[in-house]
């Protein structure tokens, strides 16, 4: 039985799993090198230690009764901890059954000396570690050790990677650490948590699907992100929602390309559009832009949501259909979106630099000679790149900026 | 960006977070979701912003993030480049150092690649107070430590 393993304080209930690779220690020869860690940029001296040092501390017993120790003292000082040592079992056929959103991974919380933190948790990352990261050094108060927090992939061996990083980063102790088990969707809620409804302009608002709306009178667009991105906070956003804002009178067709949680579309048909069509490469996306659809009391007949794939390739349209011949659903979705192609009104795509420079072609074919097009999720230092290819195809381009980030505009040429 | 003295004396710092990410390709899944997921920072914003400033490098290539987290739950990080190691092994065109450096050798590169590489991290703002001469010297200490050897011409 798995507890829940994330609270929202800062010291969270954690399952101690002993770890019995501290066994294996004794049996693997001690390998006599120090690397340089993550490139070292800030601590050349470590570059040229080459050393055999056997640690003192390394025998199993000593790490054990230091680990029992330092759990007590632990249990001291920090707020209390379930300890439930020796479920392993349970916990790997718990890991093998991981889907999506509660696919495990290793939280490593270890414990070392304060000025060997910065040195220890860069070596940690060229070890294998996803993450590491350090607790604040004024929160430790008096303590003369300090806590990290290191993330691995499920399965792998930390112990190996534990003391191999301890000895490249110079430490001559073999540092006590203690491994759980996280589950996705324990941070998953956590960061959903801090969603706050957003006043984007004058009368619009995002709204989390979990929180009221401030303002009922308002126009109100709720959504439930998931992981997807779009909840009306990010300045892209805000641009581009402005922006339709100004641009939409009724009755027009827009296309939302990269949508994400489908917020720009759902806004444009709560603005007065007709047709609102989403596309995404994100299958997460295309999750939570339906989802969406349906809080806000819209038909996906409104705004229709295709995944497409991510090479996709306009002008070799033989070559798609046969493709997706197995995938007989798509197929007829994307057969749609071809023919829709030259047709929209306004054509939105909020994402990233490359693929907008990369899809220029797709993105300013969807619209229709004379329709909008706009695009952001640009900072404003990239806008020139940008303006310079799309120019190409569009008239009376203009930029607006919001915090650094920018959203381009213009009408394609006819 | 700011000097480390002003940034302590502005908000109190709730901890640091270091990652490897590769370039373009921030997700809210791991490493990114949990590391900081747990300091209810925005993932999203985070990963919008990583994504578009990688966007000059070459996408998957990991890049070093450290974030420093306040007690506000607001955040601000620094990208710096790969790892020395990494582009050695790029370089070299291997996947793993030798596991028995200094007597095994894996690879060799010549001084055209050290200094190429040295050119690159000189870019990094924790590097540009090192001489040319220091960070070559630096990446070759590093490529002996892997068994990657280090001669005049290939």
């Amino acid at each position: 039985m798995l507890l829940p393993l994330v609270r929202a304080s800062r010291a969270p209930l954690r399952r101690l799993l002993s770890s019995s690779s501290s066994l294996r220690t004794l049996l693997r020869p001690r390998v006599p090198y120090a690397t340089s860690g993550s490139g070292g940029n800030d601590l050349p001296p470590l570059l040229l230690q080459l050393c055999a040092r056997p640690s003192p501390y390394r025998a199993s017993e000593a790490g054990h009764a230091r680990r029992a120790a330092s759990s007590a003292r632990r249990g001291m000082i920090l707020c209390a901890r379930a300890v439930d040592v020796g479920d392993e079992a349970s916990s790997s056929s718990a890991a093998a059954a991981g889907s999506d959103l509660s696919s495990p991974y290793l939280s490593v919380r270890i414990r070392c000396r304060k000025q060997d933190a910065e040195v220890l948790s860069e070596a940690l990352l060229s070890f294998g570690a996803f993450s590491s990261t350090v607790d604040d050094i004024a929160d430790a108060g008096n303590l003369d050790e300090i806590y990290i927090t290191s993330i691995y992939a499920d399965g792998e061996d930390v112990d190996w990677s534990v003391s191999n990083a301890a000895s490249s980063a110079g430490l001559d102790y073999s540092p006590a650490y203690e491994t759980s088990v996280g589950k996705q969707c324990d941070w998953v809620a956590t960061v959903q948590e801090t969603f706050e409804p957003t006043e984007v302009a004058d009368g619009l608002w995002v709204v989390p699907n979990w929180k009221t709306p401030p303002d009922p009178q308002a126009t109100n667009i709720i959504i439930n992100p998931g992981l997807a991105f779009g909840m009306g906070e990010h300045p892209t956003t805000k641009l581009c929602l402005l922006l339709l804002r100004e641009v939409i009178k009724g009755g027009e067709h827009v296309m939302d390309y990269g949508t994400g949680t489908g917020v720009l579309g759902i806004a444009a048909l709560k603005m007065g559009a007709a047709l609102s069509t989403g596309i995404d490469i994100d299958p997460q996306a295309i999750t939570a832009a339906s989802e969406n659809l349906l809080l806000n009391g819209l038909h996906s007949n409104q705004m229709p949501v295709y995944l497409v794939p991510m090479n996709l390739e306009p002008s070799c349209f033989p070559s798609n259909i046969s493709k997706l011949e197995g995938e007989g659903n798509k197929l007829s979705n994307n057969f749609d979106l071809k023919s829709s192609r030259g047709t929209y009104d306004i054509v939105a795509a909020n994402i990233l630099l490359n693929p907008l420079l990369e899809l220029v072609e797709d993105i300013v074919g969807y619209a229709k000679p004379g329709g909008i097009v706009a695009v952001s999720g640009i900072l404003e230092e990239q806008v020139p790149k940008v303006q310079e290819l799309y120019s190409r195809y569009l008239d009376n381009m203009s930029v607006s900026a919001m915090d650094g980030w920018a959203c381009l505009q213009g009408t394609r040429r006819v | 960006m700011a000097t480390l003295k002003d940034l302590a004396a502005r908000k109190p710092v709730l901890a640091t977070i270091r990652l490897i990410v590769p370039a373009g390709a921030a997700r809210p899944a791991p490493p990114v979701g949990p590391a900081l997921g747990f300091y209810r920072l925005n993932l999203m914003a985070f990963c919008k912003d990583f994504n578009a400033r990688t966007q000059k490098y070459k996408a998957e290539t990991p890049m070093q993030v450290t974030l420093t987290a306040y007690k506000d739950s607001t955040f601000e990080f620094v990208v710096k480049s790969p790892s020395v190691s990494w582009f050695l092994k790029k370089a070299a065109g291997i996947d793993t150092a030798s596991s028995r450096p200094g007597h095994n050798n894996v690879s060799s590169l010549t001084l055209r690649h050290v200094y190429e590489i040295a050119k690159l991290k000189q870019a990094d703002p924790f590097c540009k107070h090192m001489s040319l001469e220091a960070l070559c010297k630096s990446i070759i200490g590093t490529a002996n430590s892997m068994g990657i050897e280090i001669v005049k011409d290939l």
